[in-house]
Formats: structure tokens, sequence, C-alpha cells
């Protein structure tokens, strides 16, 4: 396209073409006539054109940039409003943030993270070290700390999810976890874990001490033990003691467990006083403590140290307005530190207090091995004992009572014999006591009461059965119901039917089983008091139940005819019980001498081997007739 | 190969012989006007004639909003032919395409040249119709008849006939034609990213939970009474979230006040971004040379010249630009050599191949190139 050589204007001279803009070339050309000539009115109209198309144009920009503005703006006060809400929902996080760029320099925080350094500010732009080195809780350590923190801070690395777990100068414990990012900066997040490593350190206390006494317990004394048998040395000798006290069991069922417990911290308290600091004083459970006595240098030692325990524990505590005395059994074991068992030694500390505790309250015992051999046998008798009951190895034997007037039969007493497959006939004094204390006396107890009552009712009506009854069946509350259950399977008269039951029976819980022999007695049974003499001798007993026959023990007719102490118990014992209108009868009678002074004494029966031993149940109805036969006269 | 652009209108020039190929560019009411186009049918002998309408032609390195143009080709050694389908409504945009596709079709087809009607139609779909009975080994080319601002009536001619809902193709086969595209917008993207909350199709309904048609009638101001032609001036760039690089533009076609939506050039996935665009002067001239210079790059392989130039360009450019509108026609002339022959038009939505990947798709508020040559 070439430009027009000349102008050709109705309103003026022609004039030499300016140099044009483009839009003006085109718009000369599209207004050029035929004949070389310019269009006027065509030219200007479409210069008009271009300058309302540049308005247009123009006025469009404006508009739109206008609009643009403003929802720019509106777009930033949005973005500025959820930056708000992103920095509320920042600061209100449990955890730290700090958010550091690829160069390793802050970007932002959240008030968190301040609050955990107990920073005013944290400038975006700061590196790690120049973060953490105004912190006023890193300064509170040494020098050499607070680098070591922000060190560690620092270097934290990403990989797999790294965390570092700080304790800071003011104790409290953080964690720091990093986050590597895309662009190649990271985010860590910081926590301040204090209270869960308290509150884990707390269950760690719990799970080594007891929880009433806060003394160790025995997780903890056995870890003491395998610590001090790490650092033994040669010759060394330690003890280890254990200790139970005497009528605990009382103060809880009288006075109630708070005040059982308050005595235990009390206990706790004063056995701590007594040993030295690097002595461990735990409690196993119940009343029962164990005490690690370190670097024992003779026995002496530790007995002065024994007794200075029950002389302290002895003396009276007051608890909640409650004057408490009670006592205490130690069981010693004293070894060599570097041939510890613990497990041997606790047992063997066991094993002394337990022949401590039979041997009479208020006493320490020294292991040795016969206590071993003891146990042993025992556990083995308890095992043996199980097996018995399970296998009918027991029977019931019958020893006659004797009305001393007439020498006629009024009854039999039950007797337990033990069959043993190897051993024979075993008496019953040498396994009732271990099924007292291994829980089996209730059943041995029952297969005894339901057989005599079985094997009574073959005898003739006039014949009693008197079956001896262990306080512990007291216990349960369910004795009542088992002789119910015993007399309807037997079919035996209730009035046949006499338990024997001792004063040990009435010494604990007396309201229940006074309850109990009540209801029995409402049966029909009738019940007698064994063993009269030989324990509290209570007359008390005496006159809280209406028993109706007294058995004066053996001990003491033994004795008649030489000793006339037990010739004035029997007199009064049988004086006591003419009064009262009880019956009474002697036992262990063996001589006729025997039997002519409880004749004068006007003791009404009597049992012993000067009648019968105890009989299997095949002799005892020869026996009966025998009896019924004139028998000579005593003098 | 010849070719020539001669002026319709003027029974006084000629082609130098007798054309294989005739390309038609005028206005709705000259194609329609039967006398016309008879009288151009017989002018062209056994030639292809194949054409549709616009609101502005490309004529020469100039625009022509009256004239019609006619652009002969002759060929040596290149066998032609047409294709012609029926396109009542949007809905029948693939179909028609592939059935144009598999009319066509044939081991020697090269390239496709198709006009299609500009209303009631979706170019997405009908360039995947014509692909799908072509494959992607056939160039592409072609636009979508435009009426100007009017957005009344768009014609197809084919044969002798004046269709109003019909797309029409040329194939072009053998191993000797060449055709070489290249195509570019340069609309500048401005103001807030926004995010298609609601669409349907090619419809789109919200954006960011407003009306789509509130926000267009906000920034035209005035001019939203001028809608949907006005629309044309604010072309949406849209992206998946996922494939922010990848993006493409999208031109206004119709609007429904009632609902509140506008219909656009081709699909508006729900949850994608948009991003409104205007058009600055320079900028748009600048496209326009680049899409020739692309093409040109393209063609420099043949070792022949190109022989003729299609230039297809979008009504928004037209309708934003006003009387500067030729200055991008005239740098798309000044990239090309003299002896080119060129014609084209102001189209609703131009097709060519995308110029990294080469697969044909719609464009809009593109100018785009397609040059063609014959190397015997």
């Amino acid at each position: 396209m070439s430009p027009p050589t000349s102008v050709v204007s109705t309103i003026g001279p022609p004039i030499e073409p300016p140099r044009l803009h483009p839009i003006a070339l085109r718009q000369a050309r599209r207004a050029r006539m035929p004949d070389g000539s310019i269009d006027v009115d065509r030219l200007l109209a479409l210069m008009s054109e271009t300058y309302t198309e540049t308005d247009v144009d123009r006025r469009r920009t404006d508009h739109a940039n206008r609009l643009m503005a403003t929802e720019l703006e509106a777009a930033l006060s949005e973005s500025a409003l959820q930056n708000l809400r992103f920095k509320a929902a920042l600061d209100n996080m449990n955890q730290g943030l700090a958010l550091f760029d690829v160069f390793g320099r802050l970007v932002l925080t959240n008030q968190r993270f301040l609050d955990i350094y107990c920073l005013d500010d944290a400038p975006p732009g700061n590196t790690v070290d120049q973060v953490l080195g105004r912190s006023p809780c890193l300064l509170l350590g040494t020098a050499v700390e607070h680098c070591r923190l922000i060190n560690e801070y620092r270097d934290v690395t990403s990989v797999g999810g790294a965390k570092i777990e700080q304790r800071l100068p003011d104790g409290r414990t953080i964690t720091i976890e990093r986050t590597r990012l895309a662009d190649g900066g990271f985010l860590d997040t910081v926590a301040d874990v204090t209270e869960a490593r308290n509150a884990s350190a707390q269950i760690a206390h719990l799970a080594r001490h007891d929880a009433l006494t806060n003394l160790p317990n025995r997780t903890l004394l056995h870890e003491r033990l395998a610590e001090m048998v790490r650092n033994a040395r040669r010759g060394d000798r330690c003890a280890m003691l254990g200790l139970d006290l005497d009528r605990f069991k009382l103060v809880n069922d009288t006075l109630g467990h708070p005040v059982g417990d308050a005595l235990l911290v009390a206990v706790a308290e004063r056995l701590v006083k007594l040993v030295r600091p690097h002595d461990v004083v735990a409690r196993l459970g119940g009343d029962e403590f164990s005490i690690l006595v370190q670097h024992v240098t003779s026995d002496d030692m530790v007995e002065q140290l024994c007794q200075r325990i029950i002389d302290t524990l002895t003396q009276p505590f007051e608890i909640a307005g409650n004057h408490i005395q009670i006592g205490a059994s130690i069981g010693i074991a004293l070894v060599e530190v570097d041939t510890i068992d613990p497990d041997t030694l606790l047992r063997d500390a066991d094993l002394a207090l337990y022949r401590a505790k039979r041997g009479g309250r208020g006493s320490y015992r020294f292991y040795t091995p016969d206590m071993h051999v003891f146990a042993t046998r025992r556990r083995q008798l308890e095992i043996e004992l199980r097996q018995a009951l399970s296998s009918n190895q027991f029977e019931v034997h019958y020893q006659p009572q004797v009305d001393i007037t007439t020498h006629t039969v009024i009854g039999f007493e039950a007797l337990a014999r033990w069959y043993h497959p190897e051993r024979g006939v075993v008496p019953p004094g040498d396994f009732i006591g271990v099924c007292e204390e291994i829980g089996l006396i209730g059943a041995v107890g029952e297969l005894v009461l339901k057989q005599s009552c079985r094997d009574a009712a073959l005898w003739p009506k006039s014949i009693k059965i008197a079956v001896n009854l262990s306080p512990l069946q007291f216990k349960s509350g369910t004795l009542p119901a088992i002789v119910s259950q015993a007399l309807s399977e037997s079919g035996l008269d209730p009035k046949r039917l006499e338990l024997e039951i001792t004063e040990g029976a009435m010494l604990e819980d007396t309201a229940s089983v006074i309850e109990q022999l009540q209801r029995l007695k409402e049966q029909g049974v009738l019940i007698s008091l064994d063993d009269f003499g030989t324990g509290y001798s209570s007359l008390s007993h005496i006159r809280n139940f209406p028993f109706d026959r007294v058995k004066i023990d053996q001990s003491f007719v033994r004795d008649l005819g030489t000793n006339n102490d037990s010739l004035a118990i029997v007199r009064a014992v049988t004086g006591l019980c003419g009064s009262l209108g009880i019956m009474s009868i002697a036992e262990g009678v063996e001589t006729l001498d025997q039997l002519n002074i409880l004749i004068a004494e006007k003791c009404d029966s009597a049992q012993g081997y000067f009648y019968s031993r105890p009989v299997p149940l095949a002799e005892t109805l020869p026996f009966i007739s025998r009896m019924l036969e004139p028998q000579p006269k005593a003098a | 190969m010849w070719s020539k652009r001669i002026n319709g209108e003027d029974p006084a020039e000629t082609f130098p012989a007798i054309p294989d190929l005739v390309v038609v560019f005028g206005p709705t009411d000259r194609l329609a006007d039967r006398g016309l186009t008879d009288r151009l049918m017989s002018s062209c002998g056994d030639a292809i004639v194949i054409g549709c309408s616009s609101g502005t032609m490309v004529d020469g390195d100039g625009l022509d909003d009256d004239a019609v143009v006619l652009l002969g080709m002759g060929f040596e050694r290149t066998k032609l032919a047409l294709a012609v389908q029926p396109l009542p409504s949007a809905d029948g945009s693939f179909a028609a395409g592939a059935a144009i596709g598999m009319d066509l079709a044939d081991d020697s087809l090269s390239a496709i040249f198709v006009l299609s009607n500009g209303l009631n139609v979706n170019g997405s779909a009908l360039v995947a119709g014509i692909r799908s009975g072509t494959g992607d080994a056939v160039l592409l080319s072609g636009g979508l008849a435009g009426d100007g601002a009017r957005f009344g009536d768009t014609r197809i001619l084919a044969g002798g006939d004046c269709l109003s809902n019909a797309v029409a193709a040329i194939g072009f086969y053998g191993e000797h034609v060449r055709l070489a595209h290249g195509s570019a917008g340069e609309w500048q993207p401005f103001g807030p990213v926004r995010t298609i909350s609601d669409a349907n199709g090619a419809e789109l309904c919200r954006l960011d939970h407003e009306p789509a048609l509130a926000l267009y009638e906000r920034y035209l101001g005035d001019e939203a009474a001028d809608l949907p032609a006005s629309g044309l001036l604010y072309p949406l760039e849209i992206w998946d979230p996922a494939k922010p690089d990848d993006r493409v533009v999208r031109t206004l076609l119709a609007i429904d006040r009632d609902r509140g939506t506008l219909t656009f050039a081709g699909d508006m996935p729900q949850g994608w971004k948009a991003r409104l665009m205007r058009g600055i002067f320079d900028d748009l001239v600048d496209g326009a040379s680049t899409a020739a210079q692309h093409a040109l790059h393209r063609a420099s392989t043949w070792g022949v010249a190109p022989s003729a130039c299609l230039a297809i360009s979008c009504v928004g450019r037209r309708l934003l630009m006003g009387q500067r509108t030729e200055e991008e026609i005239a740098a798309v002339a000044a990239a090309l050599h003299p002896d080119i022959a060129l014609a084209g038009f102001y189209s609703y939505g131009e097709i060519a191949p995308q110029n990294v990947t080469g697969v044909p798709c719609l464009h809009n508020q593109t100018m785009t190139i397609t040059l063609i040559g014959e190397r015997v």
C-alpha cells in the first residue's frame, strides 16, 4: 500500500501529504473516489467512527478496570478475612507451629509457638537460631544447655517424620516434629508434653509403689534386690524381713477399713523411721510388709532392729480418735548378697514369719532350712488332702459317750479319719489344722457331718451323735442350711445331733456365730461347748448362749488324782453346769480313778479309752449292746 | 496449482482457468440471493463450490462487510470431494461430523476443510465427530459460519445450494496436496480467578455461585443490551485446576435471560477454573501475525511455496477492534508472500490443529490460518 500522492479537498488548497497513521491511510483509501479525489463526507464518517470506537474501547476498559478493582478489593478483603480465620485457627491449636522457607527463614508462627518459648513475637525472616536465641525460657539453663537445645532444634531431621523430645530448663518437656515441604521449606510442630510425661512418670511410680502407703511394692523391691545383687561386694550380707501385723484384721473388722488403711500408713511411717536410708521398706499387700536390710554386719544388728520394730509397733496408735494396740511378727532371712535368689529370699522370710506367728505373736524368727522342709511337707500335705477329698479317703470313727451313773451309751463323738494310701490312718490333729488353713475345712466338715448323720440314723433312737465344728465353718453363714440338709438327707431326728463348738468360734464375729447357733437350736439341734477351760474360759460365753452341754478338756481329766488344780477346775465346771442346768461331759477318761473322781464331782457323762477308743461304724452297735449289760460299779 | 481471489459481485473479474475448487464468503443476504449464486455457479464451471456467510470478509489485505469474496484454486494432481450433511440442532453436531468424516474417509484423504452452520452447533462435538470418522492423521481446519453482530442467520453454500442448517466439507486427496495451519488468540486474562460452580455441557449457569449472565451484564454495562454479540468482548479462559498449564478459550454464542445462563462454543466443565479475558488491539494484531508465521513455518518444509491462504478470524475480534480489525488482516498479509491469494471470513468459531500437539480442535477468539499448496 502506498500513501496518496495528493489530497483533494473542497475546503482548502492542496496540501502536502502528511505522514499518516495506518488507520488514516486506510480511511483515505476507502474514501478515494474513482477519479482519485477524496470523498470528504465518507472520510469524516470513517474518522468519526474511529473516534467513537476508541471512546467505546476506552469506556469499556475503564469500566472493566473499575469492576476488576472492586472485585479484587473484595477478594483481598475475603483473603484478609480468611487469613484472620487461619490465624485464629492456628493460634488455637494445641501445638506450636513454625513455618520456615527453603533458606531456613521463618515465615510464620502461631501464638502457641510463642507461648511455648515465652516469646512476645518472632519476626519473619529470622533463622531458628535467631528465633530461639530470644527465648527467655531457654536462657534459664547454662550456656552449654542453651546452645544444645537450639542446636538440637535446628538439626531435627525430617527423614521419616523425625521427632525429638527436649526437657527445657524450666522443667517442661516438649516434642518437636519437622515435616519437609514441597517447596524445600519445613514445618515444625512443637508440643508441650509435660503433663503427659508427668502422667507417665506417675504411672511408672504407681506401678512400683503401693498406692496407700507410697512404699515400694513387690516390683520395686525385686528391682532393688536385683540392683543390690549387681552392686554386691564379696561377703556382703543382707537380711530380708517379712513382717505381719498382729490383730490387724480385728482393727479392720471392728473399726472399718478407713481406720485400717490409716493404721497401715502410720505403720509405714514408723517403719521408715526405723531403718537406714539405703534399706527398703516395702508393702506387699494387706498387712504384709517386707524390709530389705542391706550391709548386715552381724546377726545381733538384725535382731536389735527386729526388736525395735516390734517394740515400736506395739506402741499404741491414735487413729481417728481410736486408741489402737497392735503388734508385729517378723521372719528373717539372712543371706550373702552374691548368693541371692530374690524369690527364695522372700519365701524364706515368709517361712520364718509363719513360724514366728505360730510360735506366739510379737516375736521374730530367723529362717532355718528345716522350715523349708516343713513347708515342703506341708505343701505336699495340702496336695494330698485335696486328692483325699476327691477320692473319698476320709472316714468317720465314733468314740462312745457314756452316762457315768448308768454306764449306758448315750451317744458317740464323730472323729474324722484319713486313710492315707501310703501312710495309713492319719489322726485329725495332723490334718484338720491344715484343712482350716487351706480352706478345705468346710468341705471336710460337711462330709463328716453328713456321714455321721447317716450312720447315727442306724443306731437306737436314744443314741446321740456329737459332731465337732471348726470356727471357720461359721464364716460363710451357711452352716444352719448345711445341717438342715444333712438331717433331712439322713432322716436323723435333730434332737439326736449335738454340734460341738470351741470357744474360739465365739471370739470372732460373735454376733453372727450366735445367730447361727440360735437357728440351729431352733431346728432342735443340741449345742455343746468343747474343750472348756483351755482357752479364754470366759463365763460370758456360757451366759451368752444356752449351751446344752459343756465338755471338760482332757488335759484336766488326765491330771485328776495327781493335780489338785485340775480337780479344782473340774469341780468348778461341774458345779457351774449343775447350777446353770447344763449337762457336762469329761473327755479323755482313761482310768477308773479318773472316772470315780468325775462321779464324785457329779459330772454327767464321760468318754475316753477307759470305755473305748474311737471305732468304725461296724463296731458301734455291738458296743451299744455290750454296754447295756451290767458294768462294774465305780467305787 | 494456481489460485486467485476475485470479487464475486463483479462479473468482470474472472479466474485464469476453470478452477477445481471455489471457496465463497459473503453476507448472509447475498448468499441467500439465488440470482447471485446461480450466476456464480455458472461462472465456476465444474468446480466444487463451498462457502459460508459472514458479517465481514477477508479480501486480500483488507476487510469488507459487504463483498462476496471468491477464492478459486486449480490443482494438477489433487482430487477433491465435497460432503454435505444436515445439522438441524447442536445436539446433532457429533453425528453430523461423524457422517462427514465417513463420507470423505479414504486411504488417500490428506486434509479436510470444513464449514459449518454457525448457530445451533457444538463446534467441539462437530470436530470430535469428524475425527471419529477419519482418525487423527487427516489435517482438519475450517470454521463456523458467521452473521456479524446479528447472530440471526448463518448459511452454508454447497454445490449450488445455500443451506441454513448444514455442514459442508472438502476432502483433499493424494500425496501432492499440502496444508499448513497456525492459530493464535492473544487475548489477555484479567480479574479474579473464578470457579465454574454450575454448568451443563456448553451451558454455563454459575460462576462462583453467581449467575454467569449477571457477571457478564455487570462487565458489559450498557453494552449488555447487545448480548450475545457483546459477550464476545469478554471470552473466558478455562482450565482444569489439576492441569493449570493446559488452558482453552471459550467464546459466548447465546444467552438465556430467563435462566441467567450463557452458552459457549464448547464444553464448560463444572469445577474448572475460569477467568475473563479482554483484547488489547496491539496484542490481537500481534496474535494474527503469529498465527501466520506459525503456518508459514510449517509450510517451509513443503519444498513448494503456498499458493492460497484461508484466514478465518473470530467475530469477537472484529467486534472489539472495529475499523482497526483490518490491522490484523494486514499483519497476516504482510507475513505472506504477495503471490499468495488471501481470502477468509469472520466466524463464530475456528477449527484448526493445535499449534503444539497438532490435534484439531475448535478454537475461539483466534485468528486461524490455513495455507494450501501442491507439490507436483
